[in-house]
């Protein structure tokens, strides 16, 4: 092992030694808790046509939790950063071509 | 034996271990990427369907259990968080910390698994699945109501709202309750009526329901074998502090499949959480 490691560049065996603390895991899995508790108490009332438009943006924060802090794009190199945005990017394009369809369609029974 | 760069932990294609850990991630990110397309078709066929027949979606969802789905719920977001503390123990080189992180991950994935079998035991019990069963469910509560021998007469409905709550009370019912609702609900309507739930419609999203949660109950089966793979990788020492990105990387996925459930969540089991039977 020494042997083989005196052909490395120096510092080639140094990485990120850095954790997240405890408290930090802690309080995100708390805030998602909670938020996963209030989309549920809240669908429960009936809130009608507002119930999706909460629900969705409730699940977008909790994911978006998620990613920063569990998935580390906090502390992401720029280009791990830029993949996980091009997925959203990708995920747009089929939204917005698929109900640009879809919903454009008058002569669908019942819309 | 020829002088190499090769260490246990260095890969020989890499001049350095941060390098190599930031690969290993970014080839994780532009996989997930890609699931993330690859549920979004889903997502999109749901969202259609969705705004087309809010009603019935609207029944449909109400009729799954919540209870389940809540349980579910919290125990995918602890898992996500006990995953994420693994790779604080393996950075660390406390080896019985990860293992007993990744064992709560495993465990807490599993029981995600064990309810989501009971849960669709019961589905398929209650015959809530699209296809013959449901059909001859609706069939058989609807001819309760409204007999093909014309020698009987059609139940008012008071008289069958009275029919279906005695059956719903007897030992053995003869017919499953999200059937005689559906039946109350369309009492004599047409199915040009605007408020005419179509069972072909409730079907579509109960196909929804179980292709949905299939997939991403077959992407939780994927993550435990990467789980017990990481385990077995701890058990026998093969993850030092140089190498807590191979933990790292699998906890990425784990996260994924963790967050398409926060979206399944409201968008299946949440729907119909508010919904009130008008008859």
């Amino acid at each position: 092992m020494g042997h083989e490691e005196h052909h490395l560049k120096p510092g080639a065996l140094e990485f990120d030694r850095e954790t997240d603390s405890p408290s930090l895991l802690l309080g995100v899995w708390a805030v998602i808790i909670v938020l996963a508790l209030a989309s549920i108490g809240l669908s429960s009332l009936g809130l009608g046509k507002y119930a999706l438009p909460v629900q969705l943006a409730i699940a977008t924060v909790q994911a978006a939790l998620v990613a920063y802090y569990f998935m580390h794009l906090r502390q992401s190199d720029r280009v791990v950063i830029l993949t996980a945005l091009s997925s959203l990017f990708w995920m747009a394009i089929l939204f917005i071509l698929v109900l640009a369809d879809y919903l454009t369609r008058p002569w669908h029974v019942g819309w | 034996m020829a002088a190499s760069t090769h260490t246990s932990v260095l890969k020989h294609h890499f001049d350095r271990l941060d390098q190599q850990h930031a690969s290993e991630r970014l080839g994780m990110w532009m996989f997930l990427a890609t699931e993330v397309l690859f549920f979004s078709g889903l997502f999109g066929a749901y969202t259609v369907y969705r705004l087309y027949y809010p009603t019935e979606f609207e029944f449909a969802s109400s009729k799954l259990n919540r209870v389940i789905a809540t349980i579910n719920t919290l125990f995918l977001i602890t898992s996500s968080m006990t995953i994420t503390f693994g790779i604080r123990s393996a950075k660390l080189g406390d080896r019985s910390g990860l293992i007993r992180y990744l064992v709560l991950t495993l465990l807490l994935g599993t029981a995600f698994m064990v309810l989501k079998a009971f849960e669709y035991t019961a589905d398929y019990e209650e015959r809530y699945m699209p296809g013959t069963l449901f059909r001859s469910e609706y069939n058989a509560a609807f001819e309760a109501i409204f007999p093909t021998d014309p020698q009987q007469k059609p139940l008012s409905r008071e008289e069958a709202k009275l029919y279906f709550e005695k059956d719903a009370q007897s030992e053995h019912p003869k017919h499953q309750h999200w059937a005689a609702e559906l039946v109350l609900l369309n009492y004599r309507k047409s199915t040009a009526d605007p408020d005419y739930i179509d069972p072909g419609k409730v079907q579509l999203f109960l196909s929804f329901y179980y292709i949905m949660t299939g997939i991403h109950g077959i992407h939780i089966l994927a993550g435990l074998g990467c789980l017990i793979w990481l385990i077995i990788e701890a058990a026998r020492d093969a993850i030092p502090p140089e190498n807590y990105s191979t933990v790292e990387v699998v906890s990425l996925y784990w996260h994924l499949v963790d967050g398409i459930w926060l979206f399944l969540m409201p968008l299946l089991y949440l729907a119909g959480a508010g919904w009130v039977a008008t008859y």
